[in-house]
């Protein structure tokens, strides 16, 4: 008798659920976003600001009732799946998106993963927003492959110019990983270098290498005025500068290939150590994203990672949710990636910016917004410099 | 020729550190037969609790480094005598438990100080100078103290009663605890004093170099390459290959550098091994 009766309830319960207008219209749209990083693992930093930033553009949307698409308005739902920074991880998460129907996917971050997850990406059609420096990582072969950020071809040149100004140098060594992650961007930065007349040096090593000191020596043996640290990852970029200023070079380090300023000099030693140090910054830090990190707080109830990834990728869901929006479908992808490539690039937050690519990945599908670049002089951080949107030319 | 001084001392101090790391990955296999794949995470784990003592503690770093050695021996021992004793002669069960071993270790690293590397430096910086040729003070002191330790590991082993029960076990264990010796008392000391090595090593070199969660896995693989190259189980064999492949990378970096250098490690690694399978002084210590 109990049993019933609580039968009874849990039905009728239901059946108010399933009354609310709210609800209905949701379950009529769905929107189902993947998002692909690695949420775990050495490269979780950039995972999960990532993540992060795509949950607050979704936070937004559905904070407003949904997205409008057609006569709809579609509850935008985030499946994540960890990629853990590896090719299989990515393939693996893209057919378990593949089999829940997912067309859209935001993601993933990193060469492994995205030479992972385009093949299984293609075969289901599905829409990528990528980050990588690889230089394969979009082209005409993945009409559907968008790159959230443009890669050293876009932005090396216009830093090294401000480098050249500020420390006057003439010659760089340039030091990567000797893997995609560093042998695709290393040339790439090299030619910006020459571009300006500076003199480059590549040198690679073992990703993973622990002590930097036979490198170091190598290095210093070209006596260079300049080097620059590239796509190093922070834990590995840190030794290299702490063996590099033990060993007497004190001309500037660049790190024309991500942020992580802040835990390179907590591994070197502090700020006094970096001495005269630059790097590219993929969002400018200012009142603008202030405002996206209150936003964010109000939304989810907690503040997001302290990493600018969060700030790009949020940028890169609001433009892949207006051009799903404006495409009126949550299925045709090819209709949302035409959408994509005519939209004009705007964020509130972000400002203006345009769609570049063409000259380097032959495909006008990587997203160009205002950026910053970092400089540390004499062991003191300065005012960041805001940069025009590159514009790969 | 300042190069190829500056390259043989590059060399020697590499050398020195590989030594003491791979000191404690060839006794646990010498002794108990178990190739430890969570040395790598103890080596960082002992980075971590000498960062833990001085940054959160105030502890001086001399003492940090005490602290980090017994507490890393500490744990090798509780390891050993809770989960590894009772598996110790099935060798895939003692290879998966070490692999999840340092996994526990590595995500409760990350838990405790997030998956961002902490400042921790060495307290003394400065370069020594020897006629043309500075050696930074801080490699200087390491490489003491590795001297001094490969020393008394050595005394141990080989001049102890101690290291006599170690090494009885090592070859015919029926026999040597027919004879009275006692595994359940040798074998957790083993472990203890291997972990030590590892966590001592991890306490002196990450604020050299740097300290994050995932430190101990490229160690890991240097103190495998320079074990199996020295003969797994060999005391005296680890420390000439720690020599040895710190010395061929130093030259190989620094003259060849790039992939063709880290290839030339391997190359010559290979080379030896075609001609002495078993290493340079393989199954000097191991018969059981």
């Amino acid at each position: 008798m109990l049993i019933r009766k609580r039968m009874a309830a849990a039905l009728v319960a239901i059946g108010a659920v399933l009354g609310a207008p709210g609800v209905v219209a949701a379950q009529e749209c769905e929107l189902k976003l993947g998002v692909v990083g690695p949420f775990s693992g050495g490269a979780a930093q950039w995972g999960i600001a990532m993540r992060t930033g795509v949950e607050f553009a979704v936070l937004e949307v559905n904070s407003k009732g949904g997205l409008p698409v057609g006569d709809k308005k579609c509850h935008v739902q985030t499946i994540e799946v960890d990629a853990k920074y590896s090719a299989q991880g990515a393939a693996s998460a893209a057919n378990r998106l593949a089999s829940e129907k997912v067309r859209f996917v935001m993601g993933p971050v990193g060469s492994p993963e995205v030479s992972g997850i385009k093949p299984v990406a293609t075969r289901y059609h599905m829409l990528l927003m990528l980050n990588s420096y690889a230089k394969n990582a979009i082209g005409p072969e993945w009409p559907l492959a968008f790159h959230v950020s443009p890669g050293p071809s876009g932005w090396a040149a216009p830093l090294v110019e401000v480098a050249k100004e500020k420390f006057g140098m003439e010659n760089v060594v340039i030091i990567a990983p000797n893997d995609q992650g560093g042998t695709d961007i290393a040339p790439v930065v090299a030619k910006a270098y020459e571009q300006q007349g500076i003199e480059s040096t590549e040198e690679y090593f073992k990703r993973g290498t622990a002590n930097f000191s036979p490198l170091v020596a190598r290095v210093l043996d070209i006596n260079p005025d300049a080097v620059d640290l590239v796509s190093t990852p922070t834990v590995e970029a840190g030794t290299l500068v702490k063996q590099l200023r033990q060993a007497g070079f004190e001309g500037p380090i660049g790190k024309l290939g991500g942020p992580g300023t802040e835990e390179i000099a907590r591994i070197a030693g502090g700020m006094n150590v970096l001495g005269n140090y630059y790097w590219f910054e993929p969002v400018l830090i200012d009142e603008q994203t202030e405002k996206m990190t209150q936003r964010y707080t109000e939304l989810a109830g907690s503040e997001p990672p302290d990493h600018t990834f969060f700030y790009l990728w949020a940028a890169g869901t609001r433009m892949v949710l207006k051009a799903i929006s404006e495409a009126g479908t949550i299925e045709d992808t090819e209709l949302v990636a035409q959408t994509l490539r005519e939209l004009p690039v705007k964020d509130k937050n972000l400002g203006d910016g345009l769609w570049i690519g063409q000259k380097f990945f032959g495909i006008n599908q990587e997203l160009s917004l205002p950026f910053g670049m970092g400089i540390i002089e004499d062991g003191v951080q300065q005012p960041m410099i805001r940069m025009p949107a590159a514009t790969g030319n | 020729m300042e190069t190829v001084l500056s390259t043989v001392l590059i060399g020697v101090m590499l050398g020195a550190q590989y030594a003491l790391l791979a000191l404690g990955f060839t006794l646990i296999f010498g002794i108990l037969g178990v190739v430890n794949f969570a040395h790598g995470s103890l080596y960082m784990l002992g980075g971590y609790l000498a960062y833990a003592a001085v940054a959160k503690a105030g502890v001086p770093y001399p003492a940090a480094v005490v602290f980090a050695t017994l507490g890393t021996a500490a744990l090798g021992y509780l390891f050993e005598v809770w989960i590894l004793q009772r598996v110790v002669d099935d060798h895939l069960a003692t290879l998966i438990l070490t692999l999840g071993f340092s996994q526990v270790i590595i995500t409760g690293v990350t838990m405790v100080f997030g998956h961002e590397a902490p400042r921790f430096t060495f307290p003394i910086v400065g370069n020594v100078a020897v006629g043309s040729l500075f050696i930074p003070q801080d490699k200087l002191i390491v490489f003491a103290i590795s001297a001094v330790v490969i020393c008394a590991v050595y005394w141990l082993v080989y001049r102890t009663g101690f290291g006599r029960a170690m090494r009885a076990l090592s070859i015919d264990r029926a026999v040597a605890i027919t004879l009275g010796m006692n595994a359940r008392i040798i074998f957790p000391l083993t472990v203890a004093l291997s972990a030590g090595l590892a966590g001592l090593t991890g306490s002196l070199i990450t604020p050299i170099l740097s300290l994050s969660p995932h430190a101990g896995e490229s160690v890991l693989i240097t103190a495998f390459v320079v074990v199996i190259l020295g003969g797994l189980g060999s005391v005296a064999g680890a420390t000439a290959a720690a020599f040895l492949v710190g010395i061929i990378e130093a030259f190989s970096g620094v003259y060849i550098g790039g992939s063709l250098g880290t290839l030339g490690l391997f190359v010559l690694v290979i080379a030896i091994l075609m001609f002495r399978p078993s290493g340079l002084f393989g199954a000097s210590m191991r018969g059981a």
